[in-house]
């Protein structure tokens, strides 16, 4: 799946035929960076700040706004044909409505990680606030970028990377403001029209599977879930009646040799 | 539809919370590694997270640093927590601060309150979401009624926030336990400072006794609010159509030209409603001329008359006041007044100590004992009276118009009546019903034992 990703953030032009699977993936994929992003600005101002947080917050924007301007061109193309049929069309709206929320939560988190940078300057460490995080988020920013590790470059200055950080920053909550001021002219799509088809509750036991569709997440998961517990609940039923025999072969040869 | 880009009304420069700003220097000055509250790491099941404070230490060094007592540290403490800057570990749920061991830690930045930043319905939805999976679906009471609210009316983004809380979780899985640990616990210290867990005890008790008065009060006045619609559903402009036809849709003025003020045959609409309250009777002007003439032949005309009276001087200029009262005290109040109205002996002894320094309303308590007696008395009576029958049977029910009816209409259409016309003629009538004077009873009882033998008075 990362392949295919690539492969479409790479050519960025409406040319090229997006299919439905491709477009949701592109949305999932949104929802992913933009919840770790979520994470790393949690640890701005914290006692973890520093500048490999600050770069993995750049680089997982970065890699929000390729996905962003994707998505954007899939579902406006999508959603300006006329031809498209009722139900493509109540998906593509669907997909709509998520894009844009996430790039509501996207702006959000942005504009607080600036004011925060700003606030809390990486020079005077004594600043930052004790939170009592230790680790380091390299995971989650991996995990935005679709990468097994992320690779360190050199620590850079300073001094010199925030005011640039935050020069880009500032260019960055304009492009996404822009994005969405865009998408509402361009698409006419009432929110509050749109019928969620998900379940109302997260299904806590299929968190586990790595790749879940948007729909069939729910009769998946469902099924995942009984056939674990009937498994499950054969295990122990085997189990049992093992250390049954187990306890009466013992018994037996304790009667017997004693 | 979140409203991104929100004026801000120039709360960057005069913010209502400026104390935020405040204790944003009080906390980072707490938490200062060297002169800060010391800290000390908190011991869990499996592993140790840094960075707790005591409320002691707290308290402590609140005290110290601002040189006051330890009752105003205790209060700025729980300042500090209320808003959201430090939050307790045990006992998360009341903000408060324990000036003992209880342990306490700072809230990171990302999580401080703002205002330039509103709190979002749907972030608190995600972590609700997040919550959920996190505790296998079993969520507090007041959690499960918000999940639910909140999933009525923000259906439209519900896949969204399901997918959203699905990857926030498992983005948190990808960091060390410790760190995920302390993250849940700034996320529900945050959620607990703005969406606070209501107070199932308490509020239930002081809930119940709350509706009980309110609904009390809400039967009276729906009981009241039923029997007015059912009363006036069909006088109702909105509900009813106008009959004969509504004159600013047709173009037709038969209906202002029927409910004239001074008429000579009401409407049947008009008549039933001087049926409802006696207000009514008297609010509608041809109503009171029908009531004064059932009054005149039952010659207790003066109730009548001094209410009218004292709506004269309610409502009249106040140059003209104390002339009016003068007139009135004259002409009704007095012993021996050729028009003596019947009150009781207290309100008279209010009513005459009052005009001697007359006001608005000094006849007011006269005026609605007398109306409350036309009401009990004389409403009932007219209502049965020969009077009121008579202009019932008269009165008209116009057909609603026809499209062809209405092209008639249109055809012999003419200018009505100017209402400065209109205006001359009641003053006209009023003139001459003044001075056909105030009927005295003892003249017409005159008049009428020597009705063959004198020749009446003639008219101005």
């Amino acid at each position: 799946m990362p392949l295919i990703i690539n492969k479409v953030c790479d050519d960025g032009t409406t040319s090229s035929p997006i299919t439905m699977e491709e477009g949701k993936a592109l949305i999932e994929s949104l929802i992913k960076v933009v919840a770790c992003y979520r994470h790393l600005a949690s640890c701005v101002g914290g006692c973890t700040d520093n500048l490999h947080l600050r770069c993995e917050l750049q680089q997982t924007r970065e890699r929000a706004h390729k996905l962003a301007v994707a998505c954007r061109h899939h579902l406006t193309a999508r959603l300006r044909d006329k031809t498209l049929p009722p139900e493509e069309r109540q998906e593509m709206e669907r997909l709509w409505v998520a894009f844009t929320s996430s790039l509501e939560l996207l702006h959000v988190d942005m504009c607080k990680v600036l004011n925060m940078g700003s606030n809390f300057s990486l020079v005077n460490t004594s600043a930052l606030v004790k939170t009592g995080i230790q680790g380091e988020t390299r995971e989650v920013a991996a995990r935005a970028l679709s990468l097994a590790d992320l690779n360190r470059a050199e620590d850079p200055v300073p001094g010199s990377l925030e005011d640039l950080e935050q020069g880009q920053l500032k260019e960055e909550i304009v492009r996404v403001d822009q994005m969405l001021e865009d998408m509402e002219e361009k698409v006419n799509v009432p929110r509050w029209m749109v019928e969620a088809r998900g379940p109302q509750y997260a299904d806590p036991a299929s968190m586990d599977s790595t790749s879940l569709g948007l729909y069939s997440m729910d009769e998946e998961a469902s099924v995942q879930h009984e056939q674990r517990c009937e498994r499950s609940q054969v295990f122990v039923i085997l189990a049992l009646c093992g250390v049954i025999l187990v306890a009466a072969v013992l018994s037996v040869c304790v009667i017997y040799f004693s | 539809m979140t409203i991104r880009n929100v004026r801000d009304h120039g709360q960057r420069f005069r913010p209502r919370m400026t104390c935020l700003k405040k204790v944003e220097a009080v906390i980072l000055e707490m938490q200062d590694p060297k002169t800060g509250v010391k800290s000390q790491p908190q011991r869990l099941v499996i592993t140790t997270i840094p960075h707790a404070i005591t409320g002691e230490d707290i308290v402590a060094w609140l005290a110290n640093r601002y040189s006051i007592q330890t009752e105003e540290a205790c209060t700025l403490g729980r300042m500090l927590v209320a808003f959201g800057y430090i939050y307790p570990l045990q006992d998360h749920k009341r903000l408060i601060i324990k000036p003992d061991a209880s342990l306490y830690r700072f809230q990171t930045p990302y999580f401080w309150p703002a205002q330039q930043w509103p709190v979002e319905d749907t972030d608190y939805a995600i972590y609700l979401a997040k919550r959920n999976i996190r505790k296998k679906g079993i969520l507090e009471m007041y959690e499960q009624e918000q999940y639910n609210s909140l999933h009525k009316w923000m259906n439209h983004k519900w896949d969204f926030i399901v997918m959203q809380a699905k990857e926030q979780y498992r983005a948190g899985k990808e960091r060390k336990k410790p760190d995920r640990v302390v993250f849940d616990c700034q996320e529900r210290a945050y959620w607990v400072v703005h969406r606070p867990p209501v107070r199932s005890t308490r509020t239930h008790v002081h809930a119940r006794t709350c509706t009980h008065a309110r609904k009390r009060t809400h039967i009276g006045s729906c009981v009241f609010l039923v029997k007015y619609s059912i009363t006036y559903n069909k006088h109702d402009p909105f509900l009813a159509p106008c009959l004969p036809s509504n004159p600013w849709l047709t173009d037709d003025v038969t209906y202002w030209m029927l409910n004239m003020t001074n008429v000579e045959i009401p409407t049947k609409m008009r008549v039933e409603r001087w049926t409802f309250s006696f207000g009514e009777l008297l609010a509608d002007p041809r109503g009171r001329a029908d009531f004064t003439l059932f009054l005149k032949k039952e010659f207790s005309g003066e109730n009548l008359a001094f209410w009218e009276a004292c709506e004269d001087l309610k409502w009249g200029t106040a140059a003209t006041m104390n002339e009016k009262a003068q007139q009135i005290y004259k002409t009704f109040l007095a012993r021996g007044a050729p028009r003596w109205i019947n009150i009781d002996g207290k309100t008279m002894e209010v009513t005459v100590k009052g005009l001697k320094h007359p006001h608005r309303y000094v006849l007011d308590a006269a005026q609605t004992h007398i109306f409350m007696l036309m009401k009990k008395d004389s409403y009932g009576r007219y209502l049965k009276s020969p009077v009121f029958k008579e202009t019932q049977k008269r009165a008209i029910d116009p057909e609603q118009h026809s499209v062809t009816q209405l092209e008639a209409n249109a055809k012999k259409r003419r200018p009505s009546l100017s209402p400065i016309i209109v205006r001359q003629q009641e003053e006209e009538e009023r003139a001459r019903m003044a001075t056909s004077g105030p009927v005295d009873i003892t003249q017409v009882m005159s008049k009428l034992s020597n009705k063959g033998k004198e020749v009446p008075p003639p008219k101005k």
